[in-house]
């Protein structure tokens, strides 16, 4: 990785849930980093223990000198998409959007970090909307964009941020979304079972696997065998 | 009909309601913000109303606002004369006997805003009390409304308590239901009459609003 983080985050997460005991400790280092691993592994439960979600998860986490397990989950200078996008149905798209810059205090016209927001998911159009009146891919755009436009993150937590997503519009958005985070210098931790699009965040990939890290680096050194595959299928089109 | 019991009723009513519904609305939201023996112990003591004859209120309130108790004593001091056969006395005693109407919607309306959308509203940055105003008030409106509803025709249709604790004064504690019983009392059946009338037909209009409202709500589509 060429980029390193201007702040150091370690984290530690022990858990006991119903099905599934979570130990992870990783630091993160990349601009990107993505927890990857089959559905049931602990992935989502450990961006809410992080959130500050679930109180009888014993969480370290550290950053810089800062230690913020015991934070409450506003405190925690942290920002989040869950996995479904949970808008805020009395509101329109762009009252969500701005809603974490009036949670802190921020008079909503002044600061143009919503419309930022709103340009680079492409909401402009859906701006007086309700939630309800919006598909399932817009809506996940309204609770990204409602995540990055949380004026005092200092790291994202994106629960398979681009499921659901029409592919191309993806990749016609990510260099806008990775310039914005890069220019306010904002780490994302995301969730993916998606091989392609860790490889394209360029992202530092953490494998895990019934709660535990088998594998964390680069996506295309962790994810080879995967990418084998999915290239061999491709290639091979009914193989 | 008694227009003096009919304005005094109004307004007891109406006090009853706004003074209920600001003070139990952090009960609610505590009650269903979790669970646990303590919240259903809570929960068991404010629905005991319901079950209670209202006499059994009256009495109570009756000797423990009195002189015989510290707390009587202390309200005796503040106020300087005693709750009972007095206004805010009955305001008092309503509030205690439709606690159980005000608490449940609302408890009710709370439970119901998913926990998805105040927990993100967490991390987004928002303090309990900013997620609470922003996004679980808003979306408990309804909820919130059936409670007012359901308190003040409660209110209205209180006899037992008002009785006991009130007295029986013209002008000060004799609201409708209790002019009605001095009516018949007094064997003037047809001006008891028409106050009944008017009370029945006030409160089947009220109780059908609430469920006119719940049908309009079914039919709305479903919160993402």
């Amino acid at each position: 990785m060429a980029e390193t983080l201007p702040i150091h985050h370690s984290i530690r997460v022990r858990a006991d849930l119903s099905d599934l005991s979570l130990d992870v400790t990783l630091e993160l280092r990349s601009p990107w980093t993505v927890l990857f691993g089959p559905s049931g592994s602990g992935k989502s439960s450990l961006l809410r223990a992080l959130g500050g979600l679930m109180p009888k998860a014993a969480v370290r986490f550290q950053r810089g000198t800062t230690e913020l397990s015991a934070l409450p989950p506003q405190r925690r200078a942290l920002s989040y998409a869950p996995q479904s996008p949970s808008l805020f149905p009395h509101m329109s798209v762009m009252q969500n959007v701005r809603f974490s810059m009036e949670a802190h205090g921020n008079p909503p016209r002044k600061s143009t970090l919503a419309d930022d927001a709103a340009s680079i998911f492409r909401l402009h159009a859906l701006r007086d909307r309700r939630p309800q009146e919006l598909s399932g891919g817009e809506q996940k755009r309204v609770s990204l964009a409602r995540a990055y436009a949380q004026p005092g993150a200092a790291l994202l937590l994106l629960d398979e941020p681009f499921a659901g997503f029409d592919r191309g519009l993806r990749n016609e958005l990510l260099p806008e979304l990775l310039s914005g985070l890069s220019k306010r210098q904002l780490p994302v931790l995301s969730v993916t079972h998606d091989v392609d699009e860790a490889v394209l965040l360029n992202a530092d990939v953490v494998r895990i696997e019934s709660g535990k890290v088998i594998a964390q680096g680069p996506a295309l050194e962790v994810l080879a065998l995967e990418r084998e595959q999915m290239l061999t299928s491709l290639g091979q089109p009914g193989a | 009909m008694d227009f003096t019991a009919l304005s005094l009723t109004i307004r007891l009513a109406a006090q009853s309601t706004l003074l209920l519904l600001l003070l139990t609305m952090p009960l609610a939201a505590w009650l269903a913000a979790g669970t646990g023996i303590t919240r259903r112990v809570v929960q068991a003591a404010v629905a005991l109303p319901m079950v209670l004859p209202p006499t059994v209120l009256g009495f109570y309130l009756l000797t423990g606002l009195g002189p015989a108790t510290a707390f009587g004593r202390a309200i005796i001091v503040l106020l300087g004369h005693p709750l009972a056969f007095t206004f805010p006395g009955i305001v008092f005693g309503s509030m205690l006997y439709s606690l159980p109407f005000a608490v449940q919607p609302l408890t009710a309306a709370f439970d119901a805003v998913p926990h998805a959308l105040t927990d993100t509203a967490r991390v987004l940055g928002a303090s309990p009390f900013t997620v609470f105003r922003r996004v679980t008030l808003p979306l408990a409106k309804s909820g919130i409304l059936t409670a007012a509803v359901l308190t003040f025709a409660h209110t209205v249709g209180e006899f037992g308590v008002v009785l006991m604790l009130g007295g029986d004064i013209p002008g000060k504690t004799q609201t409708l239901s209790v002019s009605i019983y001095d009516k018949v009392q007094e064997g003037n059946y047809a001006a008891a009459n028409t106050m009944s009338l008017w009370l029945l037909a006030a409160s089947f209009l009220a109780l059908l609003a609430v469920y006119l409202r719940s049908d309009v709500l079914r039919r709305r589509p479903k919160l993402g």
